[in-house]
């Protein structure tokens, strides 16, 4: 594999992409705003008192925390896999002498900065309206980490996946709408997952998608005991590995493909 | 007379331009009920926490999330695709391809506003009007003739307002052609999924008299379910003629300014 | 003399754009204070074009042509002077006004890319009120003369670049305007379809006595179209008239092209005794030699007495290498 290259194609991308910031900051507010809302609405619920121990505090502690969570692990890249398989970007991608994985990995890496550019500073400012309120303690931030890191790499492969089986669909990206969907309904959007109905509930914990994004929210703002977290570490480093063989299988399945019909 | 003509022509073209992607089909159903399960399920969820947020019960959530579908569709429907072609991304003002507009023989407004259907929007339509009927059968009780009509005549305010809104938002294009300025009027449009009563006082103003997202949906919901004074249903008439005034201002000056300055 | 259809009188636009020194201070300054910069496109311009008549506008990139056409077809307002085009102030935009015009854009497309373009043509037919069977003979006529029956149903994506402008071409013609302005219409064509185009607008003219102002930078059509052209340079009209008249004008020298039977042994001393003459870098065995009109008849005659002559041809130079030498000086 070529670090090299890859890095220097991390660098470019970047750059070209601060240069188009006015975008990007539109995109992460489309983001940011349906967060918001449900921030706000659970917000009046809970306007009597508290909802299942979550008083208006703590709920808005936990959907700022989600903003900024959701924003770092969103795979915007997936989105621009199909159309590369479609118009044939990707064969100039397959005779260079790097992986292919890069260049979605270079968009990745840069995306995160420029939104941070925008999703840090209008989080702080919302602070200040919402008045978050959680106990931070060391061993939350320190299971953060790594919960964090997960998350993102398990929505991005996974995303990815049903990005590449645009070499057979040619409308794949339609699943990553699907996705998207069960992460609002499933991932902490729609409410913290303990606010769903039972049935949901059990859904969230055993499906993907609460570990893509609400995961990381609930170990930081202090949802979760330390076994709850662990037994999720664990769930998520499981699907996350299963992302990742997933993302291989249909890799080299449709590059064969690919090669076969002749692009 | 010619107006529907033409109309009537766009729409066939734009049927028959849809009905060239077969695979459009699957994706519109699929993004149609995925609407409609997320907003269903989102009450559910909410209302299986609480009785009722502000005075809102799941019955007159559910109307308004009927008025909110309904007015999403219409957009899909026509506004939207057509404004988009001229001020989206690859619109006709970043293409250059806008002079072919202005030198049709029509009025300009008529032919951006009414020129690109989506046909298969239709299917979220009627979605849209069982989920009204579905809110009108939950609260059957309360349901008066006057209601009914207050409710069609702000049903059609709160259309002509979304339409006033995101023309204007269109119009901005000509002063900037590099922003997406219809995303942010798209992105705010999701806050008119719940009445503007959940949310904090001064986001209340804003989106009553500034963004009138909250007119748009909470009004027409408000009359369906009785709870609608003559003042406020009149208030809301007089903004939508200011809006619709100001819009079409706001258009105007965008040519004068796009004939002025061109290149 | 008919009356002129086009009547342009101190034409001028002047853009003024936003002057941005670079750095952040200086931008943050430009907010608050920000300076604009006069451009001129366009500067004084005098024409007139009689009914059917088909008139070149030629100079180089960025001298004014686009500018004119967009403020003649309504799409730009002037910042001085009048127009009059079918009798209508271009600018005012009437609907009667833009019934009568056309524009047709080489690098610009008004088609709908996902239909076949009978479909296009029928929804324009509507836009225009062209009644239906005005509308279905028109269009046989364009189709036939254009050649183009079996596009009709073809999406306008799946076809290449000159059956586009064919269509192109249909579109702007369906409901027969008075006057066409064509913006580079042969753009990114190749030689035949270039060709092509040209005999189509050449007939289309003579039928329907269309007055047409053409801009192209390739010089062959403007030649092959036009027998006037307007030549613009940094915004200013500097030369109105004859094609021929503008290289007799320019070219004040002929190509004289030499072939001998044996080569001559000492050609460059021989020449030395003409001071007009100018000796070019010789192509495949042909000597080139440039010289001034007026010496021609006496250089060659003494070419010819005094070298072994096997052909000798007097050329005009090409019009394109005139062209270029008027966009490099400036001036005619």
């Amino acid at each position: 594999m070529n670090h090299q290259g890859g890095w220097e194609l991390i660098k470019n991308t970047w750059q070209s992409w601060l240069q188009h910031r006015g975008f990007f900051f539109l995109l992460a507010f489309g983001w940011m705003l349906p967060l918001l809302v449900y921030l706000m609405i659970w917000s009046a619920a809970a306007s009597e008192g508290s909802l299942a121990g979550l008083s208006q505090d703590a709920l808005a502690g936990y959907y700022l925390v989600l903003v900024l969570v959701n924003q770092l692990t969103y795979a915007t890249t997936n989105w621009t896999v199909g159309d590369n398989i479609r118009m044939g970007q990707i064969s100039r991608w397959l005779i260079q002498p790097m992986s292919p994985l890069y260049h979605a990995l270079s968009s990745e890496i840069a995306g995160k900065v420029v939104f941070m550019l925008f999703s840090i500073p209008v989080t702080a400012f919302l602070a200040l309206i919402f008045r978050p309120q959680f106990n931070l303690s060391w061993q939350q931030s320190l299971l953060f980490i790594p919960s964090i890191l997960l998350a993102w790499a398990l929505r991005f492969f996974w995303g990815y996946w049903l990005a590449l089986l645009a070499f057979w669909a040619t409308r794949a990206d339609s699943l990553l709408a699907l996705q998207d969907t069960m992460i609002f309904l499933l991932g902490g959007h729609l409410a913290p997952i303990r606010l769903l109905p039972n049935w949901m509930q059990s859904l969230a914990k055993i499906l993907p998608f609460r570990y893509m994004s609400a995961f990381p929210v609930e170990i930081l703002t202090g949802f979760l005991d330390k076994n709850e977290s662990l037994t999720g570490l664990l769930i998520q480093l499981g699907w996350t590995s299963t992302a990742y063989l997933l993302y291989r299988l249909v890799w080299t399945r449709g590059v064969r493909h690919y090669e076969a019909v002749g692009g | 007379m010619q107006a529907l003509r033409l109309i009537f022509e766009f729409f066939k073209v734009s049927t028959q331009a849809e009905m060239a992607h077969r695979a459009n089909f699957f994706i519109r159903f699929l993004n149609a009920i995925l609407n409609l399960a997320t907003g269903v399920l989102s009450l559910t969820v909410i209302f299986n926490q609480v009785e009722s947020i502000k005075g809102w019960d799941m019955p007159s959530a559910m109307a308004l999330l009927g008025v909110y579908l309904l007015l999403a569709a219409l957009r899909g429907l026509f506004i939207g695709p057509s404004l988009e072609s001229v001020a989206g991304m690859d619109g006709e003002i970043w293409q250059g391809t806008f002079d072919f507009t202005l030198l049709r023989p029509v009025d300009k407004q008529f032919l951006v506003s009414f020129r690109h259907w989506r046909v298969l929007m239709l299917f979220d339509l009627c979605l849209a009007l069982g989920v009204l009927g579905y809110a009108i059968h939950l609260m059957q009780a309360e349901l008066t003739l006057l209601a009914v009509m207050g409710f069609i005549i702000t049903l059609i305010a709160g259309a002509a307002l979304l339409y006033a809104a995101l023309l204007a938002f269109s119009a901005l294009v000509f002063w900037n052609s590099g922003f997406l300025f219809t995303w942010i009027i798209n992105d705010l449009f999701q806050l008119a999924r719940y009445p503007v009563e959940l949310y904090p006082g001064w986001l209340r103003l804003v989106l009553t008299w500034i963004i009138p997202v909250g007119l748009m949906t909470t009004i027409p919901a408000q009359a369906l379910s009785g709870k609608l004074s003559w003042q406020w249903m009149i208030l809301t008439l007089l903004f939508t003629i200011g809006a619709l005034i100001g819009a079409s201002w706001l258009f105007r000056q965008g040519l004068k300014k796009y004939t002025s300055a061109s290149s | 003399m008919a009356e002129p259809i086009i009547t342009v009188k101190n034409l001028t636009k002047v853009y003024r754009v936003p002057e941005r020194a670079p750095g952040l201070s200086a931008s943050i300054r430009g907010l608050f204070k920000p300076k604009f910069q006069d451009v001129e496109a366009v500067t004084d311009i005098n024409f007139t074009i009689r009914p059917g008549e088909m008139v070149g506008l030629i100079g180089p990139n960025g001298a004014g042509k686009t500018t004119t056409l967009k403020m003649l077809s309504g799409l730009l307002y002037p910042t001085g002077g009048e127009a009059k085009v079918s009798g209508y102030t271009p600018w005012d935009r009437k609907a009667e006004y833009l019934q009568r015009i056309s524009m047709v854009m080489g690098n610009r497309s008004a088609m709908n890319w996902d239909i076949p373009p009978l479909d296009s043509f029928r929804v324009l037919s509507k836009i225009y009120k062209v009644p239906q069977d005005q509308y279905q003979r028109t269009l046989d006529e364009l189709i036939t003369l254009l050649d183009m029956e079996a596009l009709l149903k073809k999406p306008v994506r799946n076809l290449s670049l000159g059956e586009r402008m064919k269509c192109e071409l249909v579109a702007g013609l369906l409901y027969q305007p008075d006057v066409l302005f064509l913006d580079e219409p042969t753009l990114g064509l190749d030689v035949a379809m270039q060709r092509r185009l040209r005999i189509f607008l050449k007939q289309y003219n003579q039928q329907h006595q269309v007055s047409v102002i053409l801009t192209s930078h390739y010089m062959a059509d403007v030649s092959a179209l036009c027998e006037r052209v307007m030549l613009i340079h940094h915004g200013r009209l500097i030369f109105d008239g004859a094609l021929q008249e503008l290289a007799d004008k320019l070219a004040p020298f002929k190509l004289v092209k030499l072939q001998f039977t044996t080569p001559p042994t000492n050609l460059e001393g021989f020449l030395t005794q003409f001071p007009s003459v100018e000796y070019l870098p010789s192509e495949n065995g042909h000597h080139i030699l440039r010289i001034a009109r007026s010496d021609v008849p006496k250089v060659t005659a003494e070419i010819l007495s005094n070298l072994p002559v096997a052909d000798l041809s007097v050329e005009d130079p090409p019009i394109e290498a005139v062209i270029d030498q008027i966009y490099e000086e400036g001036k005619v």
